[in-house]
């Protein structure tokens, strides 16, 4: 299966309201809620460099007060092993937890890697398509939660993603969606002044695999804009 | 072993400092930065260079400087540590080169035997994989390579967790308890069903053919 971008031609960009006192509301409450998603970013990297790198760095010094007890001493070593194996399962629900705020793959390196991320661990056969570009922390942070929550619930929920867009736009185009998946898509993109239609599937991609597999009518093209 | 590190969190960088000095290793330069440690072995290379991925220059500065470091000494190791283990950075550190090079969590470096362990696999020209990656790559292979690798017997699929953790035929027989001779059959016989070219003779090339097919999709990713 092949998804191809949303030629400018083919999909009509979103209207931009004028500037005026509804507009004003609209933009205040845009950049609250952008404000939320830099916030989530900035509390995974607080855990990150902090907690985490503490938790890490006590590891080593048991490894070192471990390396110093006599090795006759063989229950004491083995319980400090014991100690660290409990500070790995410490570090796995920090990561668990830091993945549900923002997951640092998505701020490193982008929603693409971090879908194809969330893929692998949640068993989905889902296809990711982009091209590295970047959209900011809250469109992008926006779009994977509403698949990530979606993927959750049903691994087939989303078969194929293809992220695109400019420097003042990001569009997700997703193929093989489940309905359910175009409300949460809504719920995140909205509040960011973003939208989401029904696509026919084959303005927007070439779909070779069998019309088994995807379901052409379920193509729907998300549009959120950037900070 | 000389060794270099890179760590931009000075409680772990002071740690890791630490632990490898009392496992007898010879730290030659320590910085909080990938342009530091560069500036620090300008003239004096080391064996294996221990570079944290998340550090300056941000934001994968490991990433960066290791290129760089490859770039001026080819010969020269270089294990990453990370707080994450990532198959997406497994492939940026595959991208950079494929052997004498490692990919660990930080905490799971933690002892004395591990870390020389490590250090020497890498030393060796081995590929380092961290277990907790290895193991997840095996169990969740992308699309259509699931029937493949489910239609592995059990032994075959503990040999190939510890192929996709880079290590040796030897290795392998070591922590399975039976001859390398069993380990080569079982070899050929994973690489026979998931479709797989046998004739590779060198280890490290043998487990980059393993991570690949493990993480492509069916167009290539």
């Amino acid at each position: 299966m092949r998804l191809e971008p949303a030629a400018p031609g083919n999909v009509p960009a979103v209207p931009t309201a004028r500037p005026g006192p509804a507009s004003a509301v609209a933009e205040a409450r845009r950049r609250r809620e952008r404000e939320q998603w830099q916030g989530r970013r900035r509390l995974e990297r607080q855990l990150h460099d902090g907690a985490a790198l503490r938790a890490s760095a006590l590891v080593l010094q048991l490894g070192l007060f471990r390396h110093r007890v006599p090795e006759a001493e063989h229950e004491l070593r083995d319980a400090i092993g014991v100690l660290q194996d409990e500070l790995h399962a410490v570090l796995q629900e920090l990561r668990d937890v830091a993945g549900q705020i923002y997951p640092p793959l998505l701020d490193e390196a982008g929603l693409g890697p971090a879908l194809r991320e969330l893929a692998e661990r949640l068993d989905a056969p889902l296809r990711v398509r982009d091209d590295g570009r970047r959209f900011g922390a809250a469109a992008e942070g926006a779009v994977y939660f509403a698949l990530a929550d979606a993927l959750t619930a049903d691994p087939v929920s989303a078969r194929c993603v293809m992220v695109a867009g400019s420097e003042a736009e990001l569009v997700v185009t997703v193929a093989g969606a489940e309905p359910g998946l175009k409300e949460l898509l809504l719920d995140r993109a909205r509040p960011l002044g973003g939208s989401v239609r029904d696509e026919l599937c084959d303005e927007v991609c070439d779909v070779s695999a069998p019309p088994d597999e995807i379901d052409g009518t379920g193509t729907i093209v998300a549009r959120i804009p950037c900070e | 072993m000389r060794v270099a590190l890179a760590e931009d969190g000075a409680l772990f960088r002071e740690g890791l400092l630490m632990l490898l000095q009392a496992a007898g290793h010879e730290v030659v330069a320590v910085a909080a930065g990938g342009d530091e440690l560069l500036a620090a072995l300008a003239s004096t290379p080391c064996d294996v260079a221990v570079l944290d991925i998340r550090m300056p220059p941000e934001p994968d500065g490991g990433l960066v400087t290791a290129e760089r470091l490859r770039e001026k000494w080819p010969n020269m190791g270089l294990l990453f540590l990370s707080h994450y283990a990532e198959s997406h950075y497994l492939m940026k550190i595959l991208d950079i080169g494929t052997d004498a090079i490692g990919y660990r969590l930080k905490e799971k470096v933690g002892s004395v035997e591990v870390l020389t362990d490590t250090l020497t696999r890498i030393a060796d020209g081995e590929i380092v994989i961290e277990p907790v990656l290895a193991k997840r790559l095996v169990e969740r292979p992308r699309g259509e390579k699931k029937d493949e690798v489910a239609s592995l017997s059990e032994r075959e699929l503990d040999v190939l967790k510890l192929m996709a953790e880079g290590r040796s035929n030897g290795g392998i027989a070591g922590q399975l308890y039976v001859t390398p001779k069993a380990v080569e059959k079982h070899i050929a016989s994973i690489f026979a069903k998931l479709g797989l070219h046998t004739d590779e003779t060198e280890s490290h090339r043998r487990v980059l053919a393993v991570l690949t097919y493990l993480r492509s999709q069916r167009d290539g990713d």
